[in-house]
């Protein structure tokens, strides 16, 4: 899969398209997406490792918490992350070693990751979502 | 797909989408906007998201978008929508992410002559005293003891402080203080987030701006609230920062399972609600008044924030360098109202998101010097161009909940306004029509272009002229500062 996501046109927000084969590859390229739009990623110094371990009821609702880890740490530490090693995912669980480091050059502030039209949808290739940010 | 045929013109500006468009749909769909405006509907999915707003439990009368409408995530911004109390829902998404987010408009003693030679000081000192940008910590720093009292007291609390007056109490909606926040229903991450946030602009749309009363259109509201041709005012633009987003960001959340447990059928997860009378909604209620009444405190610490930096630049150069406040008014809420609903006052939970209150006369909770006129209805218009001060009408009752619109509402996206705008050349542009700019960077400023939003001043024809708020003052920029 050469693409990872792609943005979306939205009248106030930011909306991306993310795809991947399997689910593991979705919740990277959706959290790699994310990072896109927080900072020039190209500027990150990959200088920080955090193990992030989750449990939700749905596969959409585990997407939302994931992403949100990244805001949390984005806004508390400056931190942007752009190395997603997901080690075990199921539509409630996730485990994943994470890598990025401080962001010289930020671009959004993301207020949040919203449920808006979210369904995780099984393709021919894989899966595919939407996730629109709140900014 | 709904068309324009499928709605039918019930005035001038309003356009109604009746409930048997979709089956699920509990009642009927309101736009408000002149024949333009209600175009402008059919480029994004403000239709569908208030078509879907229209399937909430317990929603009255009809789903309504003022008409500075536009897509958002749920429930279109220029939203609102009124549930039953006793047996509706209350929504999360209904009320937004920035809980709060709001204008407050501080008027000065001063005409623009006065100011005008000190404009680039007191926005490098209002830029200084006001800290803005992504993240950014506040003016005050708040134990974790502090934060929770903060929330429960609002505005009280920074009186305590020293850091309000008496007045701007009165002239805040609501008094600065939302009752029945309770932090115990506030989650840690929140509270951690919100804590260094305090006294803190934020970066998106929010703002600072000096601005010069342009025009009078009602001199007698006008003197009621202290506004005169010439006169310089300053317009704080901003909500609950973190702690807001994370307080909507739990619930939506946590409410996905109650969705369930209620047996409630929702066509968007964003739209996610519990039944106001359960365990779940009283506790999202009592969540968002501590981000309701953060936000009134941010607000609050900012307006000091500006009364120092002008005492910093102004004093012994003009005489009476005070900011006194005009109002303080909140556009992400849901409130406790009574509105009359078959001929019969009910006690709603009314959503507001991206739409501002507009009590008309005699309106219990104005401050008594408002009361004979109704309180005034603040519209920012994008940067660079206008903003408006209207009042509150009592035909906005039962048009609209007594509410009109928050501002200008955009209609392209920041990365189609990415393409179109430069940040540097639109910098220039402001600069050469007079206006001094402080922005963090040149793509925040790009992606904020007038360009991107509705003309304000056809937004506040169509309130005017449907009778949801009246035109009081016209503004006009001087300065704005953007985070």
């Amino acid at each position: 899969m050469d693409k990872r996501f792609e943005e979306v046109e939205h009248t106030a927000d930011i909306a991306i398209r993310v795809w991947g084969r399997d689910l593991a590859e979705l919740f990277a390229n959706a959290a790699y997406g994310m990072a896109c739009q927080l900072a020039d990623v190209a500027t990150v110094e990959r200088t920080v490792e955090h193990e992030i371990q989750l449990e939700d009821w749905d596969a959409e609702t585990l997407l939302v918490s994931w992403l949100d880890e990244f805001l949390y740490a984005n806004e508390r530490d400056g931190l942007v992350f752009t190395d997603f090693d997901v080690l075990e995912v199921s539509p409630t669980r996730l485990r994943a070693v994470v890598r990025g480091g401080p962001a010289p050059v930020r671009w959004h502030s993301i207020k949040a990751v919203t449920f808006n039209d979210l369904r995780i949808v099984r393709t021919a290739e894989g899966y595919e979502t939407t996730i629109v940010f709140d900014v | 797909m709904v068309q324009k045929s499928d709605f039918k013109r019930v005035d001038e500006y309003i356009w109604e989408l009746p409930k048997e468009t979709r089956d699920d749909m509990r009642v009927p769909a309101r736009l408000f906007g002149d024949a333009e405006l209600f175009e402008a509907a059919f480029r994004d999915r403000t239709v569908e998201q208030l078509m879907n707003t229209a399937t909430l439990p317990g929603i009255v009368k009809h789903a309504l978008a003022m008409p500075d409408f536009h897509q958002g995530y749920g429930l279109p911004i220029g939203g609102v929508v009124a549930t039953r109390a006793d047996t509706g829902v209350i929504s999360p998404g209904g009320v937004g992410y920035d809980i709060n987010c709001g204008v407050r408009l501080l008027g000065t003693h001063l005409e623009r002559g006065a100011v005008a030679p000190y404009v680039r000081d007191l926005t490098a000192a209002l830029y200084r005293e006001c800290p803005s940008g992504v993240g950014g910590n506040g003016r005050v720093r708040a134990s974790e003891r502090e934060l929770d009292e903060l929330v429960v007291q609002g505005a009280r609390w920074a009186l305590k402080r020293g850091l309000a007056r008496q007045e701007d109490l009165a002239h805040t909606e609501e008094q600065g203080l939302l009752p029945g926040a309770d932090p115990s229903h506030v989650s840690a991450r929140a509270k951690d987030r919100g804590r260094p946030q305090v006294g803190s602009l934020g970066a998106g749309n929010h703002f600072l701006e000096i601005d010069v009363v342009e025009e009078i259109y009602d001199a007698q509201v006008a003197q009621v609230f202290g506004l005169w041709e010439e006169q310089v005012v300053v317009q704080i633009h901003c909500g609950s920062r973190a702690y807001g987003h994370q307080v909507c960001d739990d619930y939506v959340r946590d409410l996905q399972s109650a969705v369930l447990k209620y047996n409630l059928s929702l066509p968007d997860r964003e739209l996610v609600c519990a039944p106001v009378d359960s365990p779940e909604g009283r506790a999202y209620y009592s969540a968002m008044a501590c981000a309701v009444n953060y936000a009134f405190v941010n607000r609050q610490v900012l307006a000091m924030g500006v009364r120092e930096a002008f005492e910093q630049v102004l004093a012994g150069k003009v005489k009476n360098f005070d900011l006194f406040q005009v109002y303080d008014v909140a556009h992400n809420i849901a409130k406790f109202e009574q509105h009359e609903v078959d001929g019969r006052k009910t006690r709603l939970c009314v959503h507001r998101k991206g739409a501002t209150r507009s009590a008309g006369p005699g309106y219990e909770g104005l401050p008594a010097d408002y009361r004979d006129v109704g309180q005034p209805v603040l519209v920012p218009g994008s940067m660079g161009t206008a903003s408006y001060v209207l009042v509150g009408t009592q035909a906005a009752m039962a048009l609209s909940f007594g509410s009109a619109c928050h501002g200008a509402g955009r209609v392209m996206s920041r990365h189609q306004a990415l393409k179109q705008v430069q940040g540097s050349e639109l910098r220039q542009e402001l600069e050469q029509q007079g206006i001094v700019v402080r922005a963090g960077s040149n793509k925040g400023l790009a992606e904020e272009a007038p360009i991107a939003y509705k003309d304000v001043s056809r937004v506040v024809e169509v309130v005017h002229g449907a009778g949801l708020a009246r035109k009081v003052a016209r503004l006009r920029p001087l300065a704005v500062i953007k985070g």
